[in-house]
């Protein structure tokens, strides 16, 4: 047995060195050798290839479509899944690249996301072998650009009420209505999408250029500026009914997708987090006012120490999430609760970020408003905070308060 | 073509840096990654392997047990195999200890082709390159900025201040790159999982038939004194009022050679 007390002896008189400031609880020592590799490595890019130009693409409102290639050169389109091109890798090191390609901006992670998780994601899940070998190492390579039509108009929190439908025709299948708020809409080459059959809710791959099927994009946006946001028409659109998606019906399929992408978003939501709180820290330590750093005074320490508490706890919890979906153990629950948390924590520190650095952060030199921003739209997409405190409610309560 | 770069591993450039009572540098696993300087001798390792049909790739690094994973990362980047030299007994050695089990490691394997960095940003000695030379009797093509192998023969240019010089030599040759050879990739998510499954052999001193005493801080020649943190603090000069305060500032312009 183990002697705790004179271990404890021991650990006294060893001094614990001071954490560093952007890793309080020394999370780093909880990865293996692949998840630093692919946290360094996509930390590196960002830092060389997105930073320099997002803000740019922010205040224009476009998406940096040079980046494409490195992306996928990269291996982070689908990189969660196995085969047709895909690396394989585990979910902490999808959420891993996750977090750290939002540390650059949501819209790049929204891309990754959206192409992976709801566009690759159901192919790779749901898809025929000729499917999968049709498209997922195109979308791999980032030749093909995806996107993921489920909500509509009028049809958000409540998908199971849409009104697109897919009429059967003899080999094909007819599309009529509309997608909306869609990532990547106007850029994708092929477009996943939910519509009613017959026989309930089915996935469509629909490939631009289909008579019937045109995009239109959402401008004078005041989030997410540098991702493509879009609208999908659907009339009259003729598919052969080979593009079905055969292993899937009901609402299941489009939900399974969303858990998937919005496991990255938790992950990402700590990487948005951090670019403020660094900031904000760095600023508050060179900023002179009343003839010290403003780091020094006492209400600015109560918003540093909140901001990272509150990031040490956000990547705990999607560290043991990702844990337990590598055990196949994740219950989509603990989906919910940590998108929640992590993006209604992150845009609480974007905002108090922006409080440090006064009227230095409402510009485009500092990160912060740019997430700010951003963050408004992670806060409601992919289930908005309300639905993913009535998932949790429910729960654990068993008593169910929508639907 | 037998290519064999050479990788040190080193600390993060961001890590914080200590050292033992007996001036080594504390080397802690966590920080540890392939030399910087090393990163363009692997880029260039694998656009020789990509120009040259039928080459391979080895990356050879002396280090302690624990250096596999970095290797690994230079794996992750490209490349066939890896090999470690480690042995206790290498512990504190010194430059030319480096050489000597470089030397001997790389007859061991056989090359064509040697590329190193052309120092290693955590000491800077920046004499492995020709010292391992020098001990295989081979050429050393030193701060190549370009490098092109034809059949047997390999020519580089290497910046002078007053341009550059081209210089070849015959292979078997060693070659030192700088950082403008190339633009290193980054290792991508499938090189990741590549890399677990490539062949990764560690050599003690006894497979190179090195005698411990002649390696480690046992052999070593040279010995660290101090080390210091370089001063990061900006030194301005504010030249005030009217009266010559612009004749001072273009004198200061020439002074450092901008004007």
């Amino acid at each position: 047995m183990v002697d705790t007390a004179s271990a404890r002896k021991a650990h006294q008189n060893h001094k614990v060195a001071l954490p560093p400031a952007t890793d309080l609880y020394n999370i780093n020592s909880l990865l293996n050798e692949d998840e630093r590799m692919v946290r360094d490595t996509v930390r590196e890019f960002v830092k060389e290839q997105v930073l320099p130009i997002i803000g740019e693409h922010f205040e224009a409102g476009t998406f940096p479509r040079d980046l494409i290639p490195a992306v996928a050169q990269l291996g982070l389109l689908g990189m969660h899944l196995e085969g047709y091109g895909c690396a394989g890798m585990s979910a902490v090191c999808y959420g891993l690249a996750c977090q750290e390609l939002e540390f650059g901006d949501s819209g790049l992670r929204s891309f990754v996301s959206v192409q992976g998780s709801l566009a690759m994601f159901p192919i790779w899940a749901f898809g025929s072998e000729e499917q999968k070998q049709k498209y997922l190492p195109k979308m791999a390579s980032g030749e093909f650009i995806g996107c993921f039509g489920l909500t509509e108009p009028d049809f958000g929190s409540n998908p199971s009420g849409m009104a697109t439908t897919a009429r059967k025709d003899g080999d094909s299948y007819i599309l009529n209505g509309s997608k909306m708020w869609i990532t990547n809409g106007g850029i994708a080459d092929v477009a996943v999408v939910w519509a009613k059959a017959e026989d309930g809710i089915r996935g469509f791959i629909v490939e631009r250029g289909t008579p019937g099927f045109t995009t239109s994009d959402v401008t004078h946006k005041l989030s997410l500026r540098a991702s493509v946001t879009s609208e999908l028409h659907f009339g009259d659109c003729r598919i052969p009914a080979a593009n079905m998606l055969p292993d899937v019906r009901g609402l299941r399929g489009p939900l399974s997708c969303l858990d998937e992408a919005r496991y990255g978003i938790a992950w990402g939501a700590n990487g948005a987090a951090r670019a403020c709180y660094e900031s904000a820290l760095d600023y508050s330590k060179t900023r002179i006012q009343f003839d010290k750093p403003i780091g020094a005074f006492q209400l600015t320490q109560a918003k540093l120490a909140d901001m990272a508490t509150e990031l040490v706890k956000g990547e705990l919890l999607t560290l043991q999430l990702g844990r337990l979906k590598d055990q196949g153990n994740a219950h989509p629950v603990q989906v919910s609760l940590a998108k929640r948390n992590n993006v209604r924590q992150a845009l609480n520190t974007a905002r108090v970020a922006r409080s440090i650095l006064g009227a230095n952060g409402i510009t485009l030199e500092y990160p912060v408003s740019r997430h700010m921003n951003n963050l408004e739209s992670v806060y409601t997409y992919e289930g908005t905070d309300e639905i993913h405190t009535l998932v949790i409610g429910q729960a654990v309560t068993g008593l169910a308060a929508f639907e | 073509m037998n290519i064999v770069v050479c990788m040190k591993e080193t600390p993060s450039t961001t890590a914080e840096k200590s050292f033992s009572p007996d001036m080594r540098l504390e080397r802690r696993k966590e920080d540890a990654i392939p030399n910087p300087f090393d990163e363009y001798a692997i880029e260039e390792g694998l656009r020789q392997q990509e120009k040259h049909a039928g080459s391979t790739v080895t990356i050879l690094c002396m280090g302690p047990a624990t250096a596999t994973d970095t290797v690994r990362k230079a794996l992750a980047m490209g490349g066939d195999r890896g090999v470690l030299v480690s042995d206790d007994a290498l512990a504190g050695s010194d430059a030319i200890s480096t050489a000597h089990v470089l030397a001997a490691a790389l007859k061991k394997i056989g090359f064509d082709l040697v590329i190193f960095g052309n120092a290693a940003a955590d000491a800077y000695g920046g004499i492995v390159p020709s010292a391992t030379a020098e001990l295989l009797g081979a050429p050393l093509l030193s701060y190549a900025s370009k490098l092109d192998v034809d059949g047997s023969t390999a020519t580089i240019e290497r910046q002078a201040d007053i341009g550059y010089n081209t210089v070849a030599a015959p292979m078997p040759t060693l070659v030192s790159v700088v950082k403008a050879i190339n633009e290193p990739r980054y290792p991508s998510m499938k090189g990741i999982m590549a890399s677990k499954k490539k062949p990764l052999d560690t050599f003690a001193l006894a497979d190179l038939g090195i005698d411990p005493a002649t390696v480690g801080a046992a052999g070593a020649r040279e010995k660290a004194l101090s080390a210091e943190k370089v001063s990061t603090q900006r030194k301005g000069e504010i030249f005030i009022g009217n009266e010559g305060a612009a004749d001072r500032v273009v004198a200061f312009l020439v002074e450092q050679k901008v004007l």
